[in-house]
């Protein structure tokens, strides 16, 4: 018993840590609930991960790739998402006129947390919901063994010398 | 394959003594009386540090304390990470829960007079902990690099300077330099994440320590007339009561968290002038406001100087208040609880001024 309580232990704190440990490829390029503010940090919409076989990209790829791209590469791949590997890559620039990089733009606004959608809202809702549920539950509980500890104390169960368990007859009776 | 449970925890109990320490907490008893209900802002303090290492080691597997990257880093920590601006919330309140907590175990000690004989040691590493938890809380205010917190760590770094002597050496320690700077920005987070984590663990251990060996405190009436208090064992009667408050205190703070998740502002500019309303954390507001109504001079010396020197004295003072209130019983422990008194009166008086 106790071995598959540890083993459901390590699941359930995997289980939590996940979501946090590994950024769900795209889930910047959905444009988040932060507002405008996420909006100037995430790239494009309809982007890059919006593709098919582009979902092995990480929001610091896509995030880096924003950052080279010229204005009208990005447009490029906007308009069409299926091709914008093959149509970025093999197009060099001659090595006299080096497209200068552009600075990342400094964000202005405030950052407001929000919800990414009403997905994770939702998520998040219920959670909390189940969260104060099962401490209602486990309080409960939690008083009955309370006062069962107690009454066990107060009754000096476990004194040696004042242990109510010594008047008890039927070990005597089983031959104990 | 079957695992024989039984060995290995036979196995583990052989390595790590396990036993003798079962023992000792089924022993161990805690006094039942009515200030007892103060025992549990111990153990709450511990819970919320616990979640403070958890989520902090969750933001700093993304966070970058470099000047470019610090702000953008937490930014995409609350835009793209999922829940990353919970998490941030979470340890953002957690520290705040834990500074409230660590103040309220204070003053009950200082009202109940638990800090008397043979509890010096303990009040001192408790007030120990007070000072790192704040400057835990000062570090950790600088990192999302915004401009209220560069601002507000300007200002805070700067108090030293009105020492005489080595003031301006503890200013250029904390900042890395002349200014606050990049510099100031990885010094607070190696601050933040290496030393002060390291000395409270060592200062922990020591009071948790002290807290065994002596026993928890019964009120000083019953000390004195020398009156039996019932007591309850530590396992499982009271370790139970103090499941029943954690759980609460944290579906507390996660709504908390939920419900006021800080923001971030735009990336803090160097050269910019400080914004209006530049104000430290909630724990520093009495302290703030105590350094802006000192005059600019006050005889040959600065109001700022007279200002430190009054708070640093203070502070000295409650750190040995054991040996100064060496008779609680009698007519210096009233005294010294009426100031006790006066203290938080102005502790929070002078906050909601600040924030006026």
């Amino acid at each position: 018993m106790r071995g598959i309580r540890i083993v459901i232990l390590l699941a359930a704190a995997a289980l939590l840590l996940s979501p946090f440990l590994a950024a769900r490829p795209g889930q910047a390029l959905q444009g988040g609930g932060a507002g405008a503010a996420s909006a100037t940090i995430a790239p494009p919409q309809g982007g890059v991960a919006s593709a098919p076989g582009a979902t092995t990209a990480t929001p610091q790829d896509a995030k880096a790739k924003t950052k080279v791209e010229t204005p009208a590469a990005a447009t490029t791949v906007a308009a069409a998402p299926q091709t914008a590997k093959i149509e970025a890559a093999p197009v060099a620039p001659a090595p006299a006129k080096k497209p200068a990089k552009k600075a990342p733009e400094k964000r202005t606004e405030t950052i407001v947390p929000a919800f990414a959608g009403i997905k994770e809202q939702t998520a998040v809702y219920v959670f909390y919901a189940w969260l104060w549920l099962s401490i209602a539950v486990l309080i409960y509980f939690l008083r009955l063994w309370v006062r069962e500890s107690d009454r066990v104390y107060h009754a000096k169960y476990y004194e040696p010398e004042e242990s109510p368990r010594k008047a008890n007859p039927l070990p005597q009776v089983l031959g104990d | 394959m079957k695992i024989d449970m039984k060995k290995v925890g036979a196995w583990f109990d052989d390595r790590l003594a396990l036993t003798p320490i079962f023992k000792y907490m089924t022993k161990k008893e805690v006094p039942q009386h009515e200030h007892s209900i103060w025992y549990y802002t111990g153990s709450s303090i511990l819970l919320f540090l616990a979640i403070q290492i958890v989520t902090g080691i969750m933001l700093a597997f993304y966070y970058k304390p470099t000047l470019e990257g610090a702000n953008d880093s937490v930014a995409r920590i609350m835009t793209e990470m999922p829940l990353g601006w919970l998490v941030r919330s979470i340890h953002s309140w957690s520290a705040t829960f834990m500074i409230a907590f660590v103040m309220i175990h204070l003053l009950a000690i200082w009202f109940t007079k638990s800090y008397r004989k043979p509890r010096e040691a303990t009040w001192m590493t408790g007030m120990m902990l007070l000072v790192v938890s704040m400057v835990f809380g000062f570090t950790g205010y600088l990192l999302p690099w915004d401009d209220l917190s560069l601002s507000a760590t300007k200002v805070g770094t700067n108090i030293p300077n009105a020492i005489p002597v080595v003031g301006k050496w503890v200013t250029q320690f904390l900042r890395g330099g002349d200014d606050v700077t990049g510099d100031t920005l990885t010094r607070f987070f190696v601050f933040h994440v290496c030393i002060l984590p390291l000395v409270i663990f060592a200062v922990m251990a020591v009071h948790l320590l002290l807290v065994q060996k002596e026993g928890m405190s019964v009120p000083l009436e019953a000390e004195i007339k020398k009156k039996k208090v019932p007591s309850l064992p530590f396992w499982p009667n009271f370790i139970l009561r103090e499941v029943m408050i954690w759980l609460v205190l944290l579906g507390t703070l996660m709504t908390v968290a939920l419900v006021f998740a800080p923001s971030l502002g735009p990336s803090a500019d160097l050269m910019s002038p400080a914004p209006a309303g530049v104000k430290p954390e909630w724990y520093f507001l009495f302290l703030f406001q105590t350094l802006k109504i000192f005059p600019g001079n006050m005889g040959p010396v600065t109001g700022e100087f007279v200002a430190v020197v009054l708070i640093l004295l203070a502070v000295v003072a409650i750190f040995f208040l054991p040996f100064i209130d060496n008779k609680p019983e009698g007519k210096k422990g009233k005294i010294i609880n009426y100031l006790g008194v006066l203290g938080v009166i102005y502790a929070i008086v002078f906050s909601i001024w600040s924030l006026l």
